[in-house]
This record gives structure tokens, C-alpha cells and sequence, in this order.
């Protein structure tokens, strides 16, 4: 069987799976996110806030992607650190338009960063800069300059403006991480 | 090696329990604590804060609405707001609240943030005389002159107090009485109070999205209660003193509780079905700050102290601030189930305290004049505070901050508050405690007569010693000398050692002996009888000698050694050696 896995993985025909955490403050557009990259016929209607987490999955060109879709709420972001072992990249979410919480999203982020699980390991770090269609949203320039990311020197980071209701600018992110990963595994 | 710093910097980062989210020092917002309330105005989730803005000078009063960092609207208010709340006041859906602001007279009442009602409070009785005398000018029966100085009598006699008209027109000048008089003569004479405090009881449910009533305290000494929908007076009660500060509590259909802190330094407790108030506090000073937290009050006073108090008037605890209090607020986190007490101090600094303890400091950059702790937005633990310069100052608590008690930099130890553990009285101890009660004087002889007879003894043994020079330290004024001594060995020959010291001043000792005095059967020494050579004051002359245990019975006995003087009897000193157990003839 493991034989027939490595055929199947040479050949390209079976694709392999990788772990995402989606981490970020509530309300900024996690669940959102995933379900636009989901096949449409399996995107959900509704939008409802995520209690403790689910867990979601989808697949690009070569990867096959496990989200753990984690709930954002306040009481909720203690789960998170539980799965930052599983997790083989993370997507972090910020709502560019929530100037007043920005400290809180950094705040977040550091506290992911010093965690033993996630610092000493070079996983890549896709960030959202999500609702960027709204009126008062900052750029993705100045949403990394609020969350400090020239600081992480260590491990592999993107930013990409986005609008995960009309899914502008999400597979541009996608395929940044999906190079990533492939470049990490070989 | 570079992550040193790195993690020296995240140490002292995280030692601070508050994110600076957000200070706008020219937010041009001038505001006390009475007037700022977080509501949910558009029922969408996202609390908004609600500012009753006194502006600067006469004029620019605003009712300001922000939204996260930005303004969202401003209102124009026609008078100086005293207080600002939030209420809902009916079952309609969606639940938006409304927001009352109270300045001079009257109640405005906003919903949408559109004015919706204007309450009036009711008018007070008018002085008969006053009216009187106006009704004359009114058919020009007085001249303005004549009419002063009936309206200066009935102003320095009455009880009633004049209206604002009759005040202002005693301020005029004579050539503009006339007009003044002509203006207003036809109108008929209102008096008028103003509303100082503003809160919000909550009507029949106590569920925090339920119907509230608007309780008002006033000028003329009344706390009115009205109905959230008619805007009818559903109660009024009086007070002895001007309400300043409220605080309400309970249901107003099943009970309730208003603390009110007032301009004569009491605070007051009313409950449901008294017209009067049920409780008094009277305090040192005059209260700046009133909080209420569980079942006590925290009042802020004057004195640049904060004191504690049950509901029922019993004073739990003082604590002494490093500077005066300028205002004070309710920290509450009900999902951590956490409750403390902010209070602003003039000295640029925002305090935390659970109970008298201070669990945590913020240096602000300017007088905090107005503080306000609540959801904000989608965050539940934010600190919003407006700055005596008119800025905007948002913190927000982190989700990791713990607060300790034994952080507290100031106050007692910790071990000072713990009881101990005291057993109870046994049936023993109150026994004896009632016989020495009963039998004190008997008890008093009793243990006076057994001293004197110690003391006695105690007189006779020295005496008896001192006589026959049985001590180790010689008194004599010519030989004064101290002397030890040290046995060494397991037996069975033992060393001793006598150490013999001259204390006098600077007179030498010449001609002395030492000699011992032993059980012979039991011990032998090689000599029993030396001479002792000169002896220099201050110098100390140690003298060996072997002493052999004869006996292998394991039985000891004392040596007594005798410094002499030649051609005396009677020993100078006397030292008696505890011999110990030979040990060591066991093993031959």
C-alpha cells in the first residue's frame, strides 16, 4: 500500500495533504475565507460565528488542504495554542478596517510567534488583510507596519489585501502558500 | 544570542496588562463620567461610545457618537448636558437603545440617533407674594422702581424661593428695568429646578436587555422615577440635600436601591416604599466619586481618600491615595467574573483596586477627567477615558492579563489579614480563670512570701560563696583574678587546662599556688600542688596538667581546683571541673 502511495505521489495522481490553522480575530473573515475557497457547490449560504473551531477542506492544483477553521471570539482563542503542533502553516486573518483592535490582532500574532510550538519551527505565515472594500480599510502596507511583520525574520511571510466576500485577491495568497509548502517539503 | 533582548523587550511588554489602542490628544472632547456611556445603538453588535460633550465656554455642546477610532455623528445640544444614559424603552424590535441626555430642566431623548421626546420636569410652586406683585405690574399699577424693592423684601423673608425671572430682574440695572418688565410681564411666573444626576433602573425583569426606568435626582432635593414609555412620574421621593452622584440598583416593580452621594457630604440609601432615605452615611470629607460593587459602596472623596461601605452604612475600610481622586468607575468583566474599581487621580494616573488593593497603575498623558470601562466595538475588556486637555484615550485590557492581589505595591502584608487559627476556651482555662478571679489577693501573698523566700535563699548561697571564695572570679582588690578551665581527652588521662587571667589594672600578682582536690581512689594526677609565676595583668596563663581515671566503672566525679595565696588558708577562688566519663578504658 505504501508502494502504491508513492506510485500514486510520483506520478502526481494523488496529492498531498497538508494542515492549515486559520487563526485571527473574530469578525474578520476566517470562516468567510475558507468557505469562498471551498468548490461552489459545497460553499455555505450563511455565515454564522464559528464556536470553537471546524474543520474545513479543500484542494488547489497539487495540495490538498485541512483547515482548522478556529473561532476567533475572545473565550475561544485559548483552544488555539492546542493545535499549533498539527499545523504546518497558518493563515492569519485581520479585519484592515478595525483600526481599534489592530493592537489586539498584534498582541495575538506575538503571543502565536513566542509560542514553543511555532518558534523555533519555520512554518510559512499567510496574513489577510480582509474587508479591504470597505471605506475606512487600512492598506496591507500599513496593516504590516501596525502588526510589526518586518520583524519575523524566520519564517517565510506573505500579506495580500483581500475581500472574502467577493473572493478578490484570496488565490493570489493560496498559491504564495501552496509554493511555499512545496518548496519546504522538497 | 540576538533573541536576548529580544525576549527582555517581550518581559517587559508583557508585564503591562493594557494595550494602548488608541490616544487622540486633540479629540476636542470635554467630558465627565456622567456623561460617556458604551451602547449598542444600532443593534448590529458593535457597541458605540456616546459622549455628551460640554464643549468649550458658552457654547459647542455636542452629543458625539464614536465608532471604533472615528466619529460617527455629532448632535448639537442646546444647553450643558449633566448626564448622559443609555436605556431601552420598549419590547419593539430590533433592540436599540435610547440614549437620554439630561441638561437644565429638561430630559432629551434620542433614538436612531434622531431627537424623539423632550421631558419636562414639573414646575415648582411659585411664591403667592411674587405673584402678587407681578400681577400689579402687569396692570401698571407699580412702577419697575417700586416693584424692586417689593421683590427684595420677599426675597430676603420667604421661604419660597424667588423664580429665575424676579432673580435676574433684581440684577438689572435701572434704565433697563422698564423694557425688561414690559417683556415679560404678560407671561405668567414659572419656577423651574434643573437635574443634577441621571440613572436608569431596570423596570420588572432584570435580564440586561430589559425595559428601563430613568431615575432622576434634582436640584430641589427630589429623586424622580419615570415610566420608559409614557415619560409619567411613577415615583418621588426627597432628600435633605442636593443628590450629586447615583447609583441605582433592583427592579423597580420588585425592589430597589438608590445610593446617593449629596452637596452636604452624606450619602443616602433609599429603597422601594420610602419616601425617605432608609440609610445615612456621613462622611469625612465630600464625595467625588461614588461606585457600587456587590452589596458596598466605594465613595472617592475630597480628602484624597477612598472608603468602603455596606449598603447598610457600616464602614469596611479607608485607603489613603497619593493624590486627589478626579473621578472613579466600575471595572467589570462578568466572563472572568472580575470586578474592581478605577479611580482617576489628578496626578496623571489611573488606578486599579480590588478592594484596597492596587492591582494595577496607568500612566496617562494627561488628568483623566471622565472614565468609562465596557464593550467597545467587539472587545469586551476596553478602558476609554477623556483627558482634562479634551483628548480620547482607548485601552484595552489583554485577554491574558491576571490580576493579583499580592501585586499590590502598597498596603499592610498579607500575613497581617490572615486569622489565625485560636482554638476555643477549654472548660479548664475558665476555671482558672474564674479562681484567680475569685482568689486574687490570697494568690498575690501567696507568690510575694515565695519570692522574698527565693530572693533569701538566693542572698544566702552568694554569701556563703563569697565567704569561702567558692567562685571562679575573684572579687578582692588586691588579687583580682578570673580563672576557667577545659578538660580534654576520652579518658582514660584526660588534659586539663586552667586558663588563669590577672583583670586587674596594672598591678601585677605574685606568689600564688593552685591546688586540687580529688577523689583518690577514683582519679590521680601527676602533680596536685604548682606554683603559679608572676602573672601580668591582662595576659591569659594557660596551666596543663594530665589527670588519670583510675576507675573503669564508667563513674566520674568532680575536681575541685583552689587558687591559694602562700600563707593563707582560704582560697582565693574555687572552680569545681565536672569530670566527664572515661571512655576510653573500655577499650584497654
Amino acid at each position: 500500500m505504501g508502494l502504491f502511495d508513492k506510485l500514486a505521489g510520483w506520478l502526481g495522481l494523488k496529492k498531498k495533504e497538508v494542515n492549515v490553522l486559520c487563526l485571527g480575530l473574530d469578525n474578520s473573515g476566517k470562516t468567510t475565507i475558507i468557505n469562498q475557497l471551498k468548490p461552489s457547490n459545497a460553499q455555505a449560504q450563511d455565515i454564522v460565528p464559528t464556536i470553537g473551531f471546524s474543520i474545513e477542506k479543500f484542494k488547489t492544483s497539487s495540495l490538498s488542504f485541512t483547515v482548522f477553521d478556529m473561532s476567533g471570539q475572545g473565550r475561544y482563542r485559548n483552544l488555539w495554542e492546542h493545535y499549533y503542533k498539527e499545523g504546518q502553516a497558518i493563515i492569519f486573518v485581520i479585519d484592515s478596517s478595525d483600526k481599534l483592535r489592530m493592537v489586539v490582532a498584534k498582541e495575538e500574532l506575538d503571543t502565536l510567534l513566542n509560542h514553543p510550538d511555532v518558534k523555533h519551527r519555520r512554518i510559512p505565515i499567510l496574513f489577510f488583510a480582509n474587508k479591504m472594500d470597505l471605506r475606512d480599510a487600512l492598506s496591507s502596507v500599513k496593516v504590516s507596519q501596525l502588526l510589526c511583520l518586518e520583524n519575523i525574520k524566520d519564517k517565510p511571510w506573505h500579506i495580500c489585501a483581500s475581500n472574502a466576500v467577493q473572493g478578490e485577491g484570496l488565490q493570489e495568497g493560496v498559491d504564495w502558500l501552496q509554493d511555499q509548502i512545496r518548496t519546504m517539503r522538497t | 544570542m540576538s533573541s536576548v533582548p529580544m525576549e527582555m523587550k517581550d518581559s517587559a511588554v508583557s508585564s503591562s496588562k493594557w494595550l494602548d489602542a488608541h490616544y487622540d490628544p486633540v479629540a476636542n472632547l470635554y467630558t465627565f463620567s456622567s456623561c460617556i456611556t458604551l451602547a449598542d445603538l444600532h443593534g448590529d453588535g458593535e457597541n458605540k461610545l456616546v459622549v455628551g460633550d460640554l464643549g468649550t465656554g458658552a457654547g459647542n455642546m455636542k452629543l458625539k457618537v464614536y465608532r471604533g477610532t472615528g466619529l460617527l455623528s455629532e448632535n448639537t445640544l442646546l444647553d450643558l448636558p449633566t448626564g448622559l444614559v443609555s436605556f431601552l424603552m420598549d419590547q419593539h424590535e430590533p433592540r436599540t437603545p435610547a440614549i437620554a441626555v439630561a441638561s437644565g430642566p429638561f430630559i432629551y431623548i434620542y433614538k436612531n440617533l434622531r431627537p424623539y421626546f423632550k421631558f419636562t420636569l414639573p414646575n415648582l410652586e411659585v411664591n403667592p407674594l411674587e405673584q402678587d406683585v407681578w400681577n400689579q405690574a402687569r396692570g401698571d399699577m407699580i412702577d419697575p422702581l417700586t416693584l424692586k424693592e417689593m421683590l427684595e423684601g420677599i426675597r430676603d423673608k420667604a421661604d419660597i424661593p424667588l423664580s429665575v425671572r424676579s432673580l435676574r430682574f433684581l440684577m438689572l440695572e435701572p434704565q433697563e428695568m422698564e423694557s425688561y418688565v414690559n417683556l415679560h410681564k404678560q407671561q405668567p411666573i414659572r419656577r423651574q429646578t434643573v437635574i443634577t444626576c441621571i440613572g436608569t433602573l431596570k423596570k420588572n425583569m432584570a435580564d440586561d436587555d430589559a425595559v428601563s426606568c430613568l431615575v432622576i435626582g434634582t436640584e430641589s432635593q427630589d429623586i424622580y422615577i419615570l415610566d420608559p414609555e409614557a415619560f409619567t412620574i411613577l415615583s418621588k421621593m426627597s432628600l435633605p440635600s442636593v443628590p450629586t452622584l447615583m447609583d441605582v440598583t433592583g427592579q423597580f416593580d420588585v425592589e430597589f436601591r438608590i445610593i446617593v452621594a449629596c452637596r452636604n457630604g452624606n450619602i443616602y440609601v433609599l429603597r422601594r416604599d420610602s419616601q425617605k432615605p432608609k440609610y445615612c452615611i456621613e462622611l469625612s470629607s465630600h464625595p467625588v466619586g461614588l461606585v457600587r460593587m456587590g452589596k458596598n459602596v466605594v465613595v472617592g472623596c475630597a480628602e484624597e481618600t477612598m472608603q468602603s461601605f455596606t449598603q447598610k452604612g457600616k464602614k469596611l475600610w479607608t485607603t489613603y491615595l497619593p493624590a486627589p481622586v478626579t473621578t472613579m468607575a466600575l471595572l467589570d468583566l462578568p466572563t472572568r467574573g472580575f470586578q474592581a474599581i478605577l479611580v482617576a487621580l489628578a496626578n496623571c494616573e489611573v488606578h486599579v483596586y480590588r478592594d484596597k488593593n492596587i492591582v494595577s497603575t496607568i500612566k496617562t498623558q494627561d488628568v483623566v477627567t471622565s472614565i468609562c470601562f465596557g464593550r467597545y466595538g467587539r472587545e469586551d475588556g476596553t478602558l476609554i477615558m477623556t483627558t482634562k486637555g479634551g483628548g480620547l484615550i482607548v485601552k484595552i485590557l489583554k485577554r491574558t492579563a491576571v490580576f493579583d492581589d499580592k501585586d499590590s505595591i502598597s498596603g499592610p502584608p498579607i500575613a497581617q489579614s490572615i486569622r489565625l487559627n485560636v482554638p476555643k476556651k477549654t472548660k479548664l482555662y475558665v476555671d482558672q480563670t474564674m479562681r484567680e478571679r475569685e482568689n486574687a489577693v490570697a494568690m498575690h501573698r501567696a507568690f510575694q512570701m515565695d519570692l522574698s523566700r527565693l530572693r533569701l535563699a538566693a542572698a544566702r548561697a552568694y554569701v556563703k560563696a563569697l565567704e569561702s571564695s567558692l567562685t571562679p572570679m575573684s572579687t578582692s582588690l588586691t588579687e583580682p583574678l578570673k580563672m576557667n578551665a577545659v578538660v580534654q581527652g576520652l579518658g582514660p588521662s584526660f588534659k586539663l587546662t586552667l586558663n588563669i587571667q590577672n583583670t586587674a589594672a596594672c598591678r601585677p600578682v605574685m606568689n600564688l599556688a593552685i591546688s586540687f582536690l580529688y577523689d583518690e581512689n577514683l582519679y590521680s594526677m601527676r602533680t596536685a600542688f604548682f606554683k603559679i609565676p608572676l602573672l601580668v595583668p591582662g595576659l591569659n596563663y594557660p596551666i596543663d596538667t594530665f589527670v588519670e581515671c583510675l576507675s573503669d566503672k564508667g563513674i566520674s566525679d568532680i575536681i575541685k581546683v583552689f587558687v591559694l595565696r602562700e600563707g593563707k588558708s582560704t582560697p582565693l577562688l574555687t572552680a569545681h571541673i565536672n569530670m566527664p566519663v572515661s571512655e576510653g578504658l573500655a577499650l584497654n
